[in-house]
């Protein structure tokens, strides 16, 4: 992509144009300017003018910027509703990661120790270290791969940290005080897992669960700095 | 086309008409668009070249156009080609474009009101 674009992309993320739409366009500008840039050195201008004529009549980065952002219908979800892609968004994919997450936990007990009072106990084995696993990496795992996500597409879409700052710190909360419950009635009868939200009583309790929720935090914005980095490298660029 | 006014009010909704009238003729990429309405109105019509890339993905995105990737001469370009709900939107557009321009042209030439629409 030829170099005045780059300032170009930078002016059209910020202003809240999906990337998708940049690229094409950058890309399409890209061929317009080689287009011109050939035409003009035809005419008998040489390489270093027929650029300079092509890039005017291209248009300023101020028109093509303009352009593309009066329309309306490029601007990505992230700039048109931000409390959907980093609240809504995020709390129902947590929501989904979880519910396959204490399906396995509940399934694995059912199959792997039906006749054990809850599935927290007990060494297992071979097939059962998998299943688990997985539930596992999916229950723990998931609030912190959201915070990695939502990390990305502020980065890709230059956006401000305060939607993906309060959109991580609510799935940390959420992920801090939730608790996974398993138990069976009575010998017999099928046992049942449920998810539960408690804040705690004691100052201990409210502790511990803060320490949980600043863990959950600190892994969940954990690559934001490298991803910060990478941009001010690529800006710099 | 290059360092010339535009009045963008005023303007609005011809770089559609020009656009949406030429590839009704044949599919077109952007470059030869540009080159075919600065030929195509002696460059009265000015616009930045790169703008008309906006338009065209708006129209596409409308359903009125289709696009579609061709390699010619070694390069890849994306050539743009109306559809049927593009070709009622020129008609709209030129209908109406049409009695402006009338109404316009009968005003600055000084005639009756009444015959300047038709």
């Amino acid at each position: 992509m030829a170099k005045p674009f780059g300032e170009l992309r930078e002016h059209l993320l910020r202003a809240g144009v999906a990337p998708r739409h940049v690229r094409r366009y950058l890309n399409e500008l890209s061929d317009h300017l080689a287009d011109l840039r050939a035409e003009e050195e035809r005419a008998g201008r040489g390489r270093a003018n027929a650029e300079s004529a092509a890039l005017t009549r291209l248009g300023t980065m101020d028109d093509l910027g303009k352009a593309m952002i009066d329309q309306r219908q490029f601007q990505s979800w992230s700039a048109r509703a931000p409390w959907a892609i980093f609240g809504l968004g995020p709390l129902c994919i947590l929501a989904g990661a979880w519910f396959v997450a204490l399906f396995i936990l509940w399934s694995g007990w059912q199959i792997f120790m039906p006749g054990a009072n809850t599935p927290f106990v007990g060494l297992i084995d071979g097939w059962a270290i998998l299943y688990f696993g997985l539930g596992r990496l999916l229950y723990f795992g998931g609030p912190i791969f959201i915070g990695w996500g939502m990390g990305v597409v502020a980065a890709r879409q230059r956006l401000n940290a305060l939607w993906p700052t309060v959109g991580v710190a609510l799935i940390a909360l959420i992920a801090g005080v939730a608790q996974v419950h398993a138990n069976r009635p009575s010998p017999g009868v099928v046992g049942h897992v449920s998810l539960g939200f408690a804040l705690g009583t004691s100052v201990q309790d409210i502790s511990t669960l803060l320490f949980h929720i600043l863990v959950i935090l600190a892994l969940a914005v954990l690559p934001w700095p490298w991803l910060l980095w990478r941009r001010a490298k690529s800006l710099a660029a | 086309m290059v360092g010339r006014e535009t009045n963008p009010n005023f303007m609005n909704g011809v770089p559609e008409l020009l656009i949406l009238r030429l590839l009704a003729q044949q599919e077109m990429y952007g470059y030869e668009i540009v080159q075919a309405i600065r030929s195509g109105t002696d460059a009265v019509i000015a616009v930045g070249e790169g703008v008309v890339y906006p338009v065209l993905h708006g129209l596409e995105r409308d359903g009125a156009l289709t696009s579609r990737r061709k390699k010619v001469s070694g390069r890849s370009r994306v050539y743009y080609a109306v559809t049927r709900a593009g070709s009622r939107r020129l008609a709209d557009l030129s209908e109406t474009w049409t009695n402006l321009a009338g109404a316009i042209q009968k005003m600055l030439t000084g005639g009756q009101y009444g015959e300047a629409v038709r």
